[in-house]
């Protein structure tokens, strides 16, 4: 079996008499990707903010890495990085410093060179990050989320916004993230992301979770219940086509 | 250097956020050049005010060279300001009912025309309006102490009693001075309230501050940079209106400088601690705009800042004494102006501490990050 790394049971939100996220129960293994899907307002962001100690948990509880969330959310923060919404940054400060101010945080110095070259922006240190475009700008609120290297890393819809070549660039970064042994939790609503990325997902609806399995166990079950696709037999789609002519290696 | 994990944050924030300031145009005109303009402003209203002058129309309708030397000596005195624009009488009426004139001295046509062959005599009028009676008392009896003497030159008389004037030594406080510490406080005021006001909101707009909630940093340690930011960014501006004062307005600085330093950053962190109260709770800008100027006009009309607070009635100085701004307005000048020390300036420094605490528990109650 598999460590268990976070354990969330009946938790629960609760804004005036709307339940946005009801009794929800689930278990992420170390080291895997693990995928919340659903429509918006499905409850995802919100149960990932609890989780992370952003906001307090009206029911259940959430243990990360044996720590009670509502217990101790500093300690929580201390292990895991967050990658919100929309990154937002101070306008008119480098990139290293943002670097430095995010781990000082932390109560740590940091070596931003080797970090943004790790995201192919070392070029762009000086910058500021309302210079930087939308891929960029992403892969750099991924890296400053990681300088002090989290244990749990919290990603809330990643790819919204993204061309398809950046979009394919931070599928990259986030398996490259999963092989150094960080456990990575990502929300979205693009079903192919998570059947790319996610070893496991769940897929959230009105505030519960409706289903949770591996992608490939959830189509197969969903075969087993006789379901039948319209046949196409396009061997490639647009997107292939766009990525083909335009390049998916987009590393300068 | 080491520096205790605990507060690297707080170095780390302050030292990016002064380089910041320093790198954004807006900020420095609000920071630097903005307070310059109200000093140069008010400077020129008050810098001079200290010696009283009378504005007034001189209507000379004689031809005599007597009259003719006597407007001219009247020109070059610095009580008096003619102005030479209201020549005739319509003009002059006019200008006094506006309140632009003090009043009008009218020489008539026999004025200092030699008559019976002896000497040069004639009786000049002053006109004012009910308004200006003071001035125009006043400028009676100084022409009537002119004539005096000039009487004296023709028709030797007896003066048993007389009186003469002194100006003693020791300088009493100028409009100026009075003006410069209002403004220093309007300045402080500018940046420790409608610094945050303006920004917080807009910074939890764009989610930076949700960011940094995702990261251990503390309240404390937050507003603790934005103290040590605000105090040294906000130093600098008020050393550069000092600057200005002395140089331009020959402001007379007798107190201690370092101790002057203490007092005004330990002021612009407290006024600081409102900015970041209603700036930290308010969610938009909506709630942070009408909350500041409910908080901000009272202090700066009541507190010294543009008029002192000696013209109020009492009852107003009372209210007026336990306003936040008050302290460090009357702090500042009885340490640049007076010569005093912090330990002179007991009740200000107690006051100060007194809304440091006030302030900051508020701040801390009302923050939100989002």
């Amino acid at each position: 079996m598999a460590e268990i790394i976070l354990k969330v049971k009946d938790l629960t939100k609760r804004y005036g008499d709307k339940t946005v996220v009801d009794g929800v129960s689930f278990e992420v293994n170390k080291g895997e990707v693990f995928g919340i899907l659903g429509p918006n307002g499905a409850g995802k962001t919100t149960t990932l903010e609890m989780i992370e100690a952003m906001r307090t948990i009206d029911g259940g509880s959430a243990h990360l890495a044996g720590i009670d969330v509502s217990k101790d959310p500093t300690k929580i923060k201390r292990i895991i990085g967050v990658q919100p919404q929309s990154p937002a940054f101070m306008d008119k400060v480098k990139l290293t410093e943002q670097l430095e101010q995010i781990a000082s945080t932390y109560g740590e110095r940091v070596d931003s060179p080797q970090l943004l070259r790790e995201v192919d922006l070392v070029e762009k240190a000086d910058s500021y990050v309302e210079n930087l475009s939308g891929g960029q700008k992403q892969r750099f609120s991924i890296v400053a989320s990681l300088v002090h290297k989290p244990k749990v890393f919290f990603m809330d819809e990643p790819t919204t916004g993204l061309d398809p070549q950046a979009r394919r660039h931070l599928w990259d970064l986030v398996r490259t993230i999963q092989s150094r042994g960080t456990t990575v939790i990502l929300t979205t609503h693009y079903m192919e992301e998570a059947e790319m990325l996610c070893d496991r997902v769940a897929i959230m609806d009105d505030g519960k979770i409706i289903a949770l399995d591996s992608p490939k166990h959830l189509v197969k079950q969903l075969l087993a219940r006789g379901f039948k696709k319209a046949q196409h037999v396009e061997q490639a789609n647009l997107e292939d086509v766009f990525i083909d002519l335009t390049g998916k290696e987009l590393r300068t | 250097m080491k520096i205790p994990k605990v507060l690297l944050p707080v170095v780390v924030f302050a030292k990016i956020a002064i380089r910041r300031a320093f790198r954004d145009r807006v900020a420095l005109f609000f920071i630097f050049l903005f307070p310059l303009i109200f000093l140069f402003v008010f400077g020129g209203i008050f810098g001079k005010a200290n010696n009283v002058s009378f504005k007034f129309a001189l209507l000379n309708n004689s031809n005599s060279a007597f009259s003719k030397q006597f407007v001219n000596s009247i020109e070059q005195t610095k009580v008096f300001k003619v102005d030479i624009t209201a020549d005739t009488l319509p003009k002059a009426e006019e200008k006094m009912n506006r309140g632009q004139l003090d009043a009008t001295i009218v020489l008539p046509a026999d004025f200092g025309v030699v008559k019976n062959g002896q000497y040069p005599s004639g009786a000049a009028q002053v006109l004012y309006t009910q308004n200006n009676e003071q001035a125009g008392q006043t400028l009676t009896s100084v022409m009537q102490a002119q004539f005096q003497s000039i009487n004296a030159k023709y028709v030797t008389s007896q003066t048993p009693f007389t009186v003469t004037s002194k100006e003693l030594n020791t300088k009493s406080l100028s409009q100026f001075d009075y003006t410069f510490s209002g403004l220093l406080g309007f300045s402080i005021i500018g940046l420790g309230v409608f610094g945050p006001v303006n920004v917080f909101p807009e910074l939890k707009k764009q989610g930076v501050l949700k960011r940094l909630h995702t990261t251990p940093l503390k309240v404390w340690q937050y507003f603790l940079a934005n103290a040590l930011s605000q105090a040294v960014i906000g130093l600098v501006s008020l050393a550069l209106m000092f600057a200005v004062a002395i140089s331009v307005f020959h402001l007379k600085v007798v107190g201690n400088y370092v101790e002057l330093a203490v007092f005004l950053a330990a002021s612009i962190i407290m006024i600081l601690g409102i900015g970041l109260a209603i700036g930290g709770w308010a969610k938009n800008e909506r709630q942070a705009a009408p909350l500041s100027n409910i908080v901000v006009f009272p202090m700066l009309f009541l507190s010294g800042t543009f008029f002192p607070r000696f013209l109020m009635p009492p009852w107003l100085q009372k209210v007026s004494n336990f306003l936040p701004l008050t302290p460090v307005i009357d702090g500042v000048r009885l340490m640049a102006t007076e010569g005093k020390n912090l330990l002179q300036i007991g009740p200000q420094v107690e006051l100060l501490a007194v809304w440091m605490v006030v302030v900051y528990m508020i701040a801390f109650r009302t923050f939100r990050w989002e």
